[in-house]
């Protein structure tokens, strides 16, 4: 079921874009490049609506109506829960909005790494099994096997580049610092001193890049090379709407600015 | 604690766990290879090699004697005339070792820590020197001590398998599509690579005039030493097996199923239609008047030289390793199986099979 929804799609897109592209050196790395390009334009309309569900969240939490009711039942929990489903129904706030395409994200992180791994093949077993997944239509005799260089790396592999006898993981720790910057250009600005959502985004910025610079120092360094393009899109996408929050990059940035709207 | 910060903390520890899982970095999963002698039969299975005994059908030994998530070993090994068992790791460390066949002890080891890929194919040992091609593309030569000889041929492409001689040169299969025939006195290619139009996951057939070799562009190539070439026939599907050339007939087989046989003289089909119950990915073995299939539908059928099904007995799981004879048996290594290996003998009665004890 995974293998037929996700693993198969995604592979045989992969490869109809290597093999567009000429299936030579260099071409893999390119096609998840693009490929990413065409999972963000598809994911589009969600980021947007993320964006949108943050804000409006954001919004709610500096709100003098919420942030009295907060006061007023400090010690009930269970009205302030009540209080808050009917102001996110009076105002047409969905709460899960923003958390949608992060889950999205998970399956196609997880869909694009079997993918890579899945079209490298690099067993006779991986080959028999690319076999059966690949569509009628693709030129298969042709472009197996991959060819898994991109520039200086082996997407199969790990990636690391050595410098004076030392392995440097250069792509996890570009991995890492687009993450962080992406996190915090899109992270809004709380007055709330009692805001969980700032808090929780807070932690977010710093846990996830950890995590997906752990994801690149050791996997195939073709999901860092999706990662890279996925926050740099990210990044300017964001920039593009004149939303991003570059004070946020500064030391104590967070407190002095205000989020543009 | 607050209960969102463990959620999201218990999320982002799931979503390592899921991606970990899934890990491909080393060469994790693959079918069995299988050799055998006249008194033992050797499979590479994953984590161990063993050494079976043909007449109990016990383990003599297995190797390493504890499981290291490093090796994997999946190449079929291979007997020197010397009395040495050949094989390679394809985990993420990839040592060359030399095994006792008798005791399963370390005569040598060649670390290769400068090697970057997998041993996926076997060695060819001729001429008191050992062959072997690595998915790193390039043929390593080592002596019979285990001492690298010569320079690596870089030959581009991942070597998934042995390669051929014909008494002079060397004839090795790549995955980029390529045949390149080598001269081992020069330690260099002879001629341009042959395109092949396909991946050639097998070794070359060796015949009286040159080589026979299948691919992925569902053809056989008959190619000679002085680089003439032509494809000779055409499948449904990918040729994965080695084709088996027997007096005048080649015979091989494709992914759709369908067994060939091919007058060598005259160039035609000996048969119409000869298709098993499944995808056949294993080279076919011929003993006396009997050509063994095995097939992906888990398989073994002994057909007649008309193509006739003599018998058919259903092993079990998935064949991918070629069949192979020792005395009287027919020794089959299926995949995903209740057991490992299995012995039949010439009427298709099992003899035994084999599970490794945990």
């Amino acid at each position: 079921m995974w293998d037929t929804i996700i693993i198969n799609p995604m592979t045989n897109l992969l490869l109809w874009i290597y093999d567009i592209l000429g299936h030579g050196p260099h071409m893999f790395g390119l096609a998840i490049i693009l490929f990413t390009i065409l999972i963000k334009v598809i994911t589009w309309p969600l980021n947007a609506s993320q964006v949108k569900g943050a804000q409006a969240m954001q919004e709610l939490q500096n709100d003098k109506e919420w942030q009295e009711i907060q006061k007023k039942y400090a010690k009930d929990k269970e009205r302030i829960a009540q209080e808050q489903m009917r102001i996110y129904k009076e105002r047409g706030i969905n709460p899960f909005a923003s958390c949608l395409p992060t889950l999205i994200q998970f399956p196609i992180i997880i869909g694009l790494y079997q993918s890579i791994t899945h079209a490298l093949s690099v067993t006779p077993f991986d080959m028999l099994k690319l076999a059966r997944a690949i569509y009628p239509f693709q030129n298969v005799e042709g472009i197996i096997p991959l060819n898994s260089t991109f520039l200086w790396m082996d997407l199969g592999r790990p990636e690391s580049v050595q410098i004076l006898g030392f392995a440097l993981p250069t792509l996890a720790v570009v991995v890492a610092l687009t993450t962080y910057v992406q996190s915090k250009l899109t992270m809004p600005t709380s007055t709330n001193p009692n805001d969980q959502s700032a808090q929780m985004t807070g932690m977010m910025s710093i846990y996830m890049p950890l995590l997906l610079g752990w994801f690149a120092l050791n996997f195939a360094s073709g999901i860092a090379v999706y990662f890279i393009t996925s926050n740099l899109l990210g990044i300017i996408q964001y920039a593009a709407t004149g939303r991003a929050n570059w004070s946020n990059l500064l030391p104590g940035g967070n407190k002095k600015s205000s989020t543009k709207k | 604690m607050n209960t969102k910060r463990l959620i999201l903390i218990s999320l982002i520890a799931l979503s390592a766990l899921i991606l970990s899982a899934c890990s491909g970095q080393a060469v994790s999963n693959n079918w069995h290879g299988l050799a055998a002698d006249a008194e033992r039969a050797y499979l590479s299975n994953g984590s161990f090699v063993y050494a079976v005994d043909l007449k109990t059908a016990k383990e003599v030994w297995r190797y390493p004697e504890e499981a290291n998530s490093k090796l994997l070993y999946y190449a079929t090994p291979v007997l020197t005339p010397d009395g040495q068992l050949l094989i390679g790791s394809a985990g993420t460390s990839h040592p060359f070792v030399s095994l006792d066949p008798a005791t399963g002890k370390e005569k040598w080891v060649e670390s290769f820590t400068k090697g970057k890929g997998a041993w996926l194919a076997s060695p060819l040992v001729w001429n008191e020197t050992i062959y072997i091609p690595n998915t790193d593309g390039f043929l390593y030569t080592l002596d019979m001590n285990g001492k690298e000889i010569a320079d690596p041929i870089e030959l581009g492409g991942a070597l998934w398998s042995a390669p051929s001689t014909d008494g002079t040169l060397l004839y090795v299969t790549s995955l980029d599509h390529h045949l390149h025939i080598i001269d081992p006195a020069k330690g260099s290619v002879v001629t341009e690579p042959i395109d092949l139009g396909g991946a050639a996951p097998s070794s070359p057939a060796v015949g009286t005039d040159g080589v026979y070799v299948g691919s992925f562009a569902s053809t056989v190539e008959f190619v000679q030493a002085n680089n003439k070439h032509e494809v000779i026939a055409t499948t449904e599907n990918w040729i994965w097996g080695s084709p088996v050339v027997d007096s005048e007939t080649l015979y091989y087989a494709d992914l759709n199923g369908k067994v060939y046989s091919l007058d060598l003289a005259t160039g035609s089909q000996n048969w119409d239609v000869v298709q098993p119950d499944g995808p056949v990915v294993a080279s076919l073995l011929i003993v006396g008047d009997q050509i063994y299939v095995a097939t992906e539908a888990g398989t073994l059928v002994a057909l007649d030289r008309e193509g006739k099904t003599v018998w058919e007995k259903t092993v079990g799981g998935k064949i991918y390793t070629t069949p192979v004879l020792s005395g009287d048996l027919i020794l089959v290594a299926p995949y995903q199986a209740d057991f490992v290996l299995a012995a039949y003998d010439a009427d298709g009665k099992q003899a035994w099979t084999f599970v490794p004890e945990k």
